[in-house]
Parts: structure tokens; C-alpha cells; sequence
């Protein structure tokens, strides 16, 4: 059964490929297959040695916690990564994806967790992009043949929609139908689906899962990627569980139960050295009470302690950032109280959130924490000037010694007293921000992923001035993909879904396993709190 | 050798780099450049331009745009003639009426980017047309001579021997040193300009900013209006014509980014004068109107270009000087 493997060249579909015996055909040889793929970023093995065989008509899905390494391997199969060890084989052939359109040539289609389309253009437009029909004679684009070509591809699809309608006037499921179809249309041999449903309703997920199993019987691959294990139970043929850039177990569903899924996600992990101290008071420092907004905050209730840390689980996507923007003014708040330190607050923007002692350590530091055109101390000062106001003047002489007094502290390095912060290392970059927020005597500290993609020693650095922090009083929310993290230094732990909180309860009352069970949807009774296990 | 170092390190080092290259250039070219005469001569023609290039840099420091001052010179120096001598005002209180009215209009510059959420270079391409066409509209398209005895006194007037003109650059450029340098506002100007969202994040009010930013542009616009309005002690719709494009050729000469952040007002002022020194020398050697143009682009191109690769240059010359310093020590 064998076919010739042949050169593909770039920008041309595949289309060489003819259906194989599909289905259970567990011993013919896989579509793609790959050997013991590794790659490194910075600081992270994200994958190492991973191997794994994709078959035709086999929907296979990879499982994993945040940060295990499963968007790492799906972008090296769509040529958006190059990994630096490890061969790709497609039908026995080994290939090498430089580019992602390499990818497509080799009838890889990739459907992203973030949307790929041009919001500007219309569906057709869309799903013919960079590859219009063109006609024949002049050359010129064919739009009746590209609409009728696109209405064929929804049909086919059951999604009801006008080839003309402009992208950005459709709703985000819509969109994601969109990128589907898309993907569908490029007669591609091998579908990535990167958390195809993040932003699918129920129906939706239902009629995309149909979508799904049509694909498999006219032969193809899919490779299906969701941390929902509800859904993958309903869809997938085969199982591979990462953890930490490394597989765990590949399975056939038959042979697997959820909980066991969920011990494998969850791992043994190499033991951690997390400096935990306890100095929640009983004084409560926030209060949150029926927290909505439009951006998916779906009713929010917690008290958070001075001296607490008080952390937010749940999965990408769940509402966790989006709590933060609420309670920090930058999302406009539709329902709810707050109440800090038994005052009523509500901030309309994160001026007001500031002024009232709020802080807020933001995830992506580079674009919304740092001033690259700033040394140090300027960077720290920011958020307080007025304390180092003589008169109607800034001291620069008072923000100096500010700044070395904050450097020393929170053990950063010297060289960002003299130089611009871009050229620190991540975990110096976020000592700067955590410090311009002690600068500013904050009494509530929002961090938002504060280790992610620091190393291990910044990592600790970072937990210990969390323990400082604390000690003063300050109560922290705590925002972390980490679970081991997240479990180690809260104190109490809220598990975020849809925007809602399904479960509060003390760090040492969980573990990992309860928390991914609950914050996937894995378990059954949908975090009321009764977990039985 | 180590403060030779620190030169080429240090951020006026390019601009005045030019000035020096630029005043080297005309002075060997001509032996008029250098006379007293001459010398006051250039410090009386930049500072309109200067004074103005004030308000562009600070826009630009924010990562926005201004191309209105042009024409609000224009709009300025007609109001002034018009309060005065048609509706004989005193002159103090029209200067001083004229100075709100521009520091008004950058109001209105600044709420269309802050509140009205246009693009800075879309706002003030508007206000760019509508200003000048105030300016026609209130003089009724004809300049308006002789405004005031006592109005040309202002232009050219010495205290101590000094011209006016260069006092008012002096003290503009040191108040704008201090601002910029040494006050919250000023500090949150290159905060917003570097990282609008942290800047947002750390609590600064970025509106304001960008609302301050166009004000001061439309006060200096106003007093180099004024100004020039003072130098021919008349007002006319077509002053100012193109002035936005050396205001700003001035900041990007001085190392401003456009992409908002980097810059500081002395390289401005260093930016200013070259462009000055070198449209002097082409005048003292007679070159024509049309070649002046062509070497003002030429410049901007030079200037930025060279800022482009100088991070490579200056880190070469003051890695030689440290290198050799470390080798004498």
C-alpha cells in the first residue's frame, strides 16, 4: 500500500493523496508520523522526544495541562515551528515544514486558537485567501465561481451563511465556523484543530463535532487539541496525554477512563520548593459580590484577605484575566459590589483603581507593564510620582535612591539602575513591575501569571517577595496556569469556569487532580463542591 | 577619554554632531557665515520654527502627530491684526487673546485624538485646512499691514545687547527643559509615548496627556504666530505655509522617534539650528529656492538614516575610546 513519496512544491495543494483504507486500519502505515520531536524556548523544554503516529479516518486528541507542550507540537506539524530535533514523516517520506505554507503543501491544515482571518473581507474572500480563483482567459479573479465555490463548502458544512457577508459583522463561533471551513476547503489530508471550541456554544460544538466525524469518513486526519475532556471523550478515537513537554501515554479511547486521563495530566511532579508563608488576617481587604460583565464575568462573589493569597484556577479562556479587568476598572462593570477595606468602590478606569491602592502585575508584561524607554527607576516610580515631588518638582535624586533601595530589595539586578529594562531578564523585568507597585504602597495586588516564562530561580524570587508582600498586609490575587504554583503559595484557591466561580475552597483541601477535574468540566458534578473520589 | 565615551552615548550627541558638521560645511564655503550680522541674522529667522517645534516634539514624544501649526501661525498673526488694528484692541490684550485662541485651538487638536478617538494625523490634517481657512476668513483673504507701532519692538527689540528672539528661545526651551525633565507631566508625556497601555495600567491619565500635549503645541504655534506677525508687523492667511514640515524635520533631525518616547527638546533646538545653518549657507552661496527644498528632504533623510545605523556607530567610536582608555589604564 504503498505510495511514492513525492516532492511537493510550496503554494500547491496536495492533492496526490487518494483515501487509504480508511478506519481501523491500525496497521497500515500512519499519515504522518513523528519521531521523538524536541524543542526548547528560553528557558522551557516544551517538547522532548515526543513521538507520535497520525492515521487516516483517526481522530486523535491531545490532552495535556496549560504549558505540556500540545500547541508546541501542533505548530511544528503546521510548519510554524521547527523543531530542533526529531523527523517528521509523511507517509513513510520524511519532510521538513520550514515555512507554514510548507505545511498546507503537504495537505496540513491548521485551525488556530486564535482566529486567522482578515476582518475586513467577506467569507469568500476569506476562505480563498492568498489562492483566488482566478479565470482562465484574462486572469483576472473569478468572484462567481469563488462564491459559488464557498457557497458549495458551507453546504456541505451545514453552516448557513452568506458568502459575501463581511467577517467582522459575524459573531466569534461563526468566525470559528469560518476558520473551518477554510481549513476544509484547502483539500487538505491532515485537520489541526487548536481548542476548536473556546469559543463554540453547545449546538455549535455539537454540529462542528458532526463536521468532525464527516471528515474522518472521507479519510482524513484530524489531530484535536482541547483541554475539555467532556468533549474529548465524545469525539476522540485515540488519546495522548503530554505533561511537561513529554508523553505520557498514547491510548485508544476504549481502553481509557476519564480519572485516568486526569492522573496523567496531573503527573507526579518533581518535588518543588515553594517557600510558603501563612500570614492571611482575619481583616478582609476586598469584597466582591455578583461581579458582571460584558466581557464574560458571569456573576462573581469572593472576599479576599489582607495578607491572603487568594488564587484563581481554571483553564485559558475561563474568565480568569477577565476578573481582573473588572476589578481593576478596566472593563465596565454591568452588576455587582466591591468593597475595599469596608469602603465601596467602583472604578471607572485604572486611574481611580490606583488611587484607591489597587495594583496590577499584568500578563503580558512587554506590552502592557513595561516602559522600554525607561531605566529602572523611572519604571518603579511611575505609578507614584507624587512622593517624589520638592515643590512643584520631581527629585531625581529621591527617585534614585528609591530605585536602589527597591533594587536591593527585591534582589534586582544593578545594571537596570544604568540601563533601559528591555535589555533585563524576564524574571528582573518583573521584579521592576511587582516593585513599582511596593513603591506605591498598594493594598491589593492583582498578579496576573507572574512566573510565566521566568526561569526557576526567578520563579522563587518572585514567590518570596509575594511573601513579603503579604506579610505587610497586602492581599494578593493570585492569577496562575502554574497548578502546582497555584496550590503551593495561595491560601485559597477560587476554580474559574465561564466566568464563573464553580468552587472556593483552601489550597491544602486541593490538589491537582481535583482542581483540573473540576476547572476541565471532567467532573460530573460540575464543581458544587462534592467531589468523590 | 571616558566623557568621550559618554558622548557618543548620550542622546544629543548625533544632532549636535550635524549642527557642528553642518556650521563646519558653510563656513568653509563662504566667509560671510561667520560675521556678526549674519549669525543674528540665522538666530532671528530659526525662531519662529524653533519656538513651534516646542509643541511637535512634545506631540511626537507621545507617539502622535501634529500638522496644524502651520496654519495656526497663519490663523494667530491674522486674529492679532484683525483685534488690533480693525478692532482697535490694545496690544497687549491682543497677544494675549491671540495666545488663548491658539492654546484653545490645540485644545480642540488634542480632544478630536483623546476623546473624539481620530488619529492624530487624521485630526490635525483636518484642523490643517480649517485653520488656514479661519485665517483667510477673518482677514478676508488679504493681509492686514501695519498693526501696531509698538508691535515690531518685540521682534526686533535687544535686552542687553541680546535679540528678543533669542531670549524668548532660550527661556521656551529652558521651561520646556524643566517641564519635561523634572514634572509628573512631563514624565507621563514619554510614559504614554513609550507604552500607552502601561501607561494606562499605571494608573496615568493618558487622555489628559494627549489633550496637554496639543494644548502646549497650539500655545507655541501661537507665540511663533506672534512672532512673526511682530517681524513684518502685519498678518496674512499665507504665513506659516509648510512650517509643519520643518517643525517637525526639526524633532526627527533632533532623534525624536515618531514612534513616540525618545527624544529630548535640546536635540529639537540642535535640529532647528541645522536646518537654519544649512538653508543660510545655500542663501549666502545663492543656490535657488527650488535646490533649498531638495536639500532640507536630503537632510531628513540623512538624519534619520544615519540615526538608524548610528546605534552601530556610536557604540563602535565609544567602544574605541573605552577600548583604549582600559588600554592606557
Amino acid at each position: 500500500m504503498a505510495i511514492p513519496g513525492r516532492v511537493l512544491r510550496r503554494g500547491r495543494a496536495c492533492q496526490t493523496l487518494k483515501p487509504l483504507i480508511s478506519h481501523d486500519s491500525q496497521d497500515s502505515r500512519p499519515l504522518w508520523e513523528l519521531r521523538e520531536i524536541s524543542k526548547a524556548f528560553p528557558g522551557v523544554q516544551a517538547l522532548d522526544k515526543v513521538s507520535l503516529s497520525l492515521r487516516q479516518g483517526q481522530i486523535h486528541a491531545l490532552l495535556g495541562e496549560n504549558g505540556s507542550g500540545k500547541t508546541t507540537l501542533a505548530k511544528c506539524l503546521a510548519g510554524a515551528h521547527q523543531p530542533d530535533s526529531g523527523e517528521m514523516l509523511l507517509q513513510g517520506e520524511p519532510v521538513v515544514l520550514d515555512h507554514p505554507l510548507d505545511a498546507v503543501a503537504h495537505g496540513v491544515a491548521t485551525i488556530y486558537q486564535e482566529l486567522s482571518l482578515v476582518p475586513a473581507l467577506t467569507v469568500a474572500e476569506n476562505i480563498f485567501l492568498g489562492r483566488p480563483l482566478t479565470k482562465a482567459k484574462t486572469g483576472l479573479i473569478d468572484w462567481e465561481q469563488m462564491r459559488r465555490m464557498t457557497r458549495v463548502t458551507l453546504q456541505e458544512l451545514a453552516i448557513q451563511m452568506d458568502p459575501d457577508a463581511v467577517v467582522q459583522s459575524l459573531s466569534g463561533a461563526e468566525q470559528q465556523l469560518i476558520e473551518i471551513a477554510k481549513a476544509i476547503s484547502l483539500e487538505s489530508s491532515l485537520v489541526i484543530m487548536d481548542e476548536p471550541t473556546a469559543a463554540l456554544g453547545l449546538a455549535e460544538t455539537r454540529r462542528l463535532h458532526e463536521l468532525i466525524r464527516r471528515l474522518t469518513k472521507r479519510g482524513k486526519a484530524i489531530l484535536y487539541i482541547s483541554h475539555r475532556l467532556d468533549e474529548v471523550f465524545q469525539i476522540a478515537d485515540v488519546i495522548t496525554v503530554l505533561k511537561d513537554g513529554l508523553r505520557i501515554d498514547t491510548s485508544p479511547l476504549a481502553e481509557l477512563d476519564m480519572s485516568d486521563v486526569v492522573q496523567m495530566m496531573v503527573g507526579i511532579d518533581i518535588e518543588q520548593h515553594y517557600p510558603k508563608e501563612h500570614n492571611a488576617r482575619s481583616e478582609v481587604c476586598l469584597q466582591v459580590r455578583d461581579l458582571v460583565t460584558e466581557n464574560g464575568v458571569n456573576g462573581v462573589s469572593f472576599d479576599v484577605h489582607a495578607g491572603e493569597v487568594f488564587g484563581l484556577g481554571g483553564m485559558v479562556g475561563a474568565g480568569r484575566t477577565e476578573i481582573a479587568r473588572a476589578l481593576y476598572g478596566v472593563d465596565r462593570l454591568e452588576g455587582g459590589t466591591m468593597q475595599l477595606f469596608g469602603k465601596s468602590v467602583r472604578f471607572s478606569a485604572p486611574t481611580e483603581a490606583v488611587a484607591a491602592g489597587v495594583g496590577l502585575v499584568p500578563e503580558n508584561r512587554k506590552a502592557d507593564g513595561l516602559f522600554f524607554n525607561f531605566e529602572g527607576p523611572p519604571n518603579i516610580t511611575i505609578s507614584r510620582l507624587r512622593t517624589l515631588l520638592r515643590g512643584p518638582f520631581l527629585s531625581l535624586v529621591a527617585e534614585r535612591q528609591a530605585g536602589r533601595e527597591y533594587v536591593d530589595r527585591l534582589r534586582i539586578t544593578p545594571t537596570s539602575l544604568e540601563r533601559t529594562v528591555e535589555f533585563l531578564s524576564g524574571g528582573n523585568q518583573q521584579k521592576v513591575v511587582i516593585a513599582r507597585w511596593l513603591f506605591s504602597k498598594a493594598k491589593l495586588l492583582i498578579l496576573d501569571e507572574p512566573t510565566q516564562g521566568v526561569d526557576i530561580g526567578a520563579k522563587l524570587e518572585v514567590y518570596r517577595v509575594i511573601n513579603e508582600l503579604t506579610e505587610q498586609g497586602i492581599g494578593i490575587i493570585l492569577i496562575s496556569s502554574d497548578y502546582p504554583e497555584l496550590l503551593a503559595i495561595s491560601d485559597r484557591i477560587a476554580i474559574i469556569r465561564d466566568g464563573r466561580i464553580l468552587h472556593v475552597a483552601p489550597a491544602n483541601e486541593l490538589n491537582e487532580y481535583k482542581l483540573l477535574s473540576i476547572a476541565s468540566g471532567a467532573d460530573a458534578s460540575n464543581g458544587n463542591g462534592t467531589l468523590h473520589m | 577619554m571616558e566623557s568621550l565615551a559618554r558622548f557618543f552615548r548620550s542622546p544629543i550627541a548625533g544632532p549636535l554632531s550635524a549642527l557642528i558638521l553642518a556650521v563646519i560645511v558653510v563656513s568653509l564655503s563662504t566667509d560671510r557665515f561667520f560675521t556678526a550680522q549674519n549669525l543674528a541674522n540665522v538666530s532671528l529667522q530659526v525662531s519662529g520654527v524653533a519656538i513651534a517645534a516646542i509643541g511637535s516634539t512634545l506631540v511626537i514624544l507621545t507617539a502622535g502627530i501634529d500638522l496644524s501649526p502651520g496654519s495656526l501661525v497663519a490663523l494667530t498673526a491674522s486674529i492679532l491684526a484683525v483685534l488690533v488694528k480693525i478692532l482697535g484692541l490694545p496690544l497687549p490684550l491682543g497677544i494675549v487673546l491671540a495666545l488663548i485662541m491658539g492654546a484653545g485651538l490645540g485644545a480642540v487638536n488634542g480632544g478630536l485624538v483623546a476623546y473624539g478617538r481620530i488619529p492624530s494625523f487624521i485630526a490635525t490634517l483636518a484642523t490643517f485646512s480649517i485653520f488656514r481657512g479661519l485665517a483667510f476668513l477673518v482677514t478676508k483673504g488679504t493681509p492686514i499691514f501695519s498693526i501696531s507701532p509698538n508691535l515690531d519692538r518685540l521682534f526686533y527689540g535687544r535686552m542687553a545687547g541680546i535679540p528678543l528672539p533669542v531670549i524668548y528661545v532660550a527661556v521656551l526651551y529652558s521651561i520646556t527643559f524643566v517641564f519635561l525633565k523634572y514634572t509628573s507631566p512631563g514624565r507621563a508625556i514619554y510614559a504614554v509615548g513609550g507604552n500607552e497601555s502601561a501607561a494606562r495600567l499605571s494608573g496615568i491619565q493618558v487622555k489628559r496627556i494627549h489633550l496637554l500635549v496639543f494644548v502646549l503645541a497650539g500655545l507655541t504655534a501661537a507665540i511663533a504666530g506672534v512672532l512673526i506677525a511682530a517681524r513684518l508687523n502685519s498678518g496674512s492667511p499665507n504665513y506659516g505655509v509648510a512650517m509643519e514640515l520643518a517643525t517637525i524635520a526639526a524633532a526627527v533631525i533632533g532623534g525624536a522617534s515618531l514612534a513616540g518616547g525618545e527624544g529630548n527638546i535640546v536635540s529639537t533646538l540642535f535640529g532647528a539650528l541645522t536646518v537654519a545653518v544649512v538653508q543660510n549657507g545655500l542663501n549666502l552661496n545663492a543656490v535657488p529656492a527650488a535646490f533649498q527644498n531638495i536639500t532640507l528632504g536630503v537632510i531628513i533623510v540623512l538624519a534619520v538614516g544615519v540615526d538608524m545605523w548610528s546605534g552601530d556607530v556610536g557604540r563602535g567610536l565609544s567602544r574605541v575610546f573605552s577600548f583604549r582608555r582600559k588600554e592606557s589604564g
